[in-house]
């Protein structure tokens, strides 16, 4: 698992690639939150490059999604392939959490 | 330094060296670091290991009368395994000094003694062997720790129903196969009035311990709201609400529950964000029990839970799985997932609940190989009879 950083439009986007499972949930975690600036409002996880995300992965995602609900700053994720966007939608994780087909939207959505 | 003072054997047949030593290291014995003690040969020296039983360190010459110092240190193990063992050589003398260290002596140093190096010697013998300690209790933790996941594990298991309902009209069976010791899958099976049969699996984010400890806890809010509500999207709804309060580590757990009238073959169900069931007729065709707008449960406080119904014609078979089933791995990476699950039954539908998931579990196992099982795989499986 692999977290390229960058900004746009005053969007925080981690691109993740790889899988994120059991074994390596806890780097993604500690991963994100070292990505994610104290001033960062809007964040855009961008998963065109993950392969797998497993339910330890999600709570990851749900974590990060109520930090930053907390401190009132957008959260996205974009770029699902279509069997991560089954996980997100038979968990019912789509319901909370937005999620755009591309990049270019999702900082379209939720950037300045 | 820890404050009892280390305990420090010194053997030497010099009558002076007690004398001298006493004398150099004063401060450290007056001080409280060290406890030294004298022996003037092999013999004297074991008669004092045994008289205090716990000396950290054995300081000893070579050449002495009665028995020599490398005789000395092929008899501390038996004495005190633990002990620390630095002999004092002539200069050059390497044949000893050899012989000495494959006897397990952790260090020499070389007569005349340099005191500012026999210092820094102690110190760092002592520092090993503190650091050996360290390493034998945290080992002694760990085997105490395995030995109590190894009784969680037997409680988890034993929660877990092993006897169904049976009757002419339906046969249920049921297991799991954890990944490791403690899981976070669960399933449960059990009477409601009016003879119908409540059935339930679900499977919290994460695994091993803090999985254990959720679903332990969600397990027995699902039974308690079971037994109090009849509708199964009511059952989610309270279950998640009582999950979602003071739910600060985000734990979840997908849940599909099911209310199953064995007498008109109703299975009324909620899915809270768990894998789709699966109708598996008897020609061997298997359709995929349709969401009913659900979520994860503990997620989301407040929110409703939908339900639905699916009626099983007699010699269906309901299955319900966890995700340790259809992203079971094989060394490519791929996941067994939906198709070939359904393709377990295309040709073969089995004709028990028990052989149906038999060959479940049998075919995730061919799948996988030799890839390691990374998350439990958990089936519940009703067979509604022919009459």
């Amino acid at each position: 698992m692999e977290i390229s950083v960058d900004r746009a439009n005053e969007v925080l986007i981690a691109k993740v690639e790889g899988r994120i499972d059991g074994a390596n949930a806890r780097e993604f975690e500690d991963a994100l939150n070292g990505a994610i600036g104290e001033d960062d409002s809007k964040v855009l996880l961008d998963f065109s490059t993950l392969s797998y995300i497993s339910s330890a992965g999600l709570r990851v995602i749900l974590l990060i999604a109520r930090l930053l609900q907390k401190r009132n700053a957008a959260f996205a994720l974009c770029s699902l392939s279509d069997p991560i966007r089954e996980v997100f939608e038979i968990s019912g994780f789509d319901k909370i959490i937005s999620i755009h087909d591309s990049q270019a939207e999702a900082v379209d959505k939720i950037g300045r | 330094m820890t404050q009892t003072p280390y305990k420090i054997l010194v053997v030497d047949d010099e009558p002076d060296l007690e004398h001298l030593m006493r004398q150099r290291m004063r401060r450290d014995v007056r001080s409280g670091t060290y406890t030294l003690y004298f022996a003037q040969n092999g013999v004297e020296a074991l008669e004092r290991l045994n008289e205090v039983p716990d000396i950290d360190m054995v300081l000893s010459d070579i050449n002495m009368p009665r028995m020599d110092g490398l005789t000395l240190l092929a008899q501390i193990p038996n004495i005190a395994p633990d002990i620390r063992a630095v002999v004092v050589s002539a200069y050059g003398d390497m044949k000893n000094i050899r012989t000495a260290m494959n006897r397990g002596a952790f260090d020499f140093i070389t007569k005349p003694i340099d005191f500012q190096d026999l210092r820094v010697t102690i110190e760092r013998t002592l520092k090993n062997m503190e650091q050996w300690r360290e390493a034998l209790e945290s080992r002694d933790k760990l085997v105490r720790l395995q030995n109590e996941l190894n009784v969680a594990s037997k409680m988890q298991q034993s929660i877990l129903p092993t006897e169904f309902p049976e009757s002419d009209l339906c046969e249920i069976y049921a297991n799991m196969e954890p990944a490791r010791e403690v899981g976070g899958d669960f399933f449960d099976v059990f009477g409601l009035p009016g003879g119908k049969i409540a059935l339930a699996i679900a499977d919290v984010s994460d695994k091993g311990v803090p999985a254990a400890l959720f679903m332990m806890s969600s397990r027995t809010l699902l039974k308690g709201s079971a037994i109090g509500a009849i509708e199964p999207g009511a059952v989610l709804k309270e279950v998640n609400d009582l999950l979602t309060e003071d739910n600060e580590a985000a734990m979840f757990v997908t849940t599909f529950y099911a209310v199953y009238n064995p007498h008109t073959g109703q299975v009324d169900y909620a899915n809270g964000g768990h894998n789709p069931p699966l109708v598996v007729h008897s020609d061997g065709s298997s359709t995929l029990l349709p969401g009913t707008d659900g979520m994860a449960l503990g997620v989301f406080p407040g929110v409703g839970f939908g339900q639905s119904a699916v009626v099983l014609s007699p010699g269906d078979l309901l299955l319900l799985y966890t995700d340790g089933v259809t992203e079971a791995m094989n060394a490519d990476g791929e996941e067994f997932g939906m198709d070939r699950l359904q393709a377990v039954f295309a040709n073969a539908p089995p004709d028990s609940p028990e052989a149906a998931n038999k060959a479940v579990f049998k075919a995730v196992h061919e799948f996988a190989g030799e890839t390691p099982q990374s998350d439990d795989i958990t089936c519940v499986t009703v067979l509604q009879r022919q009459p």
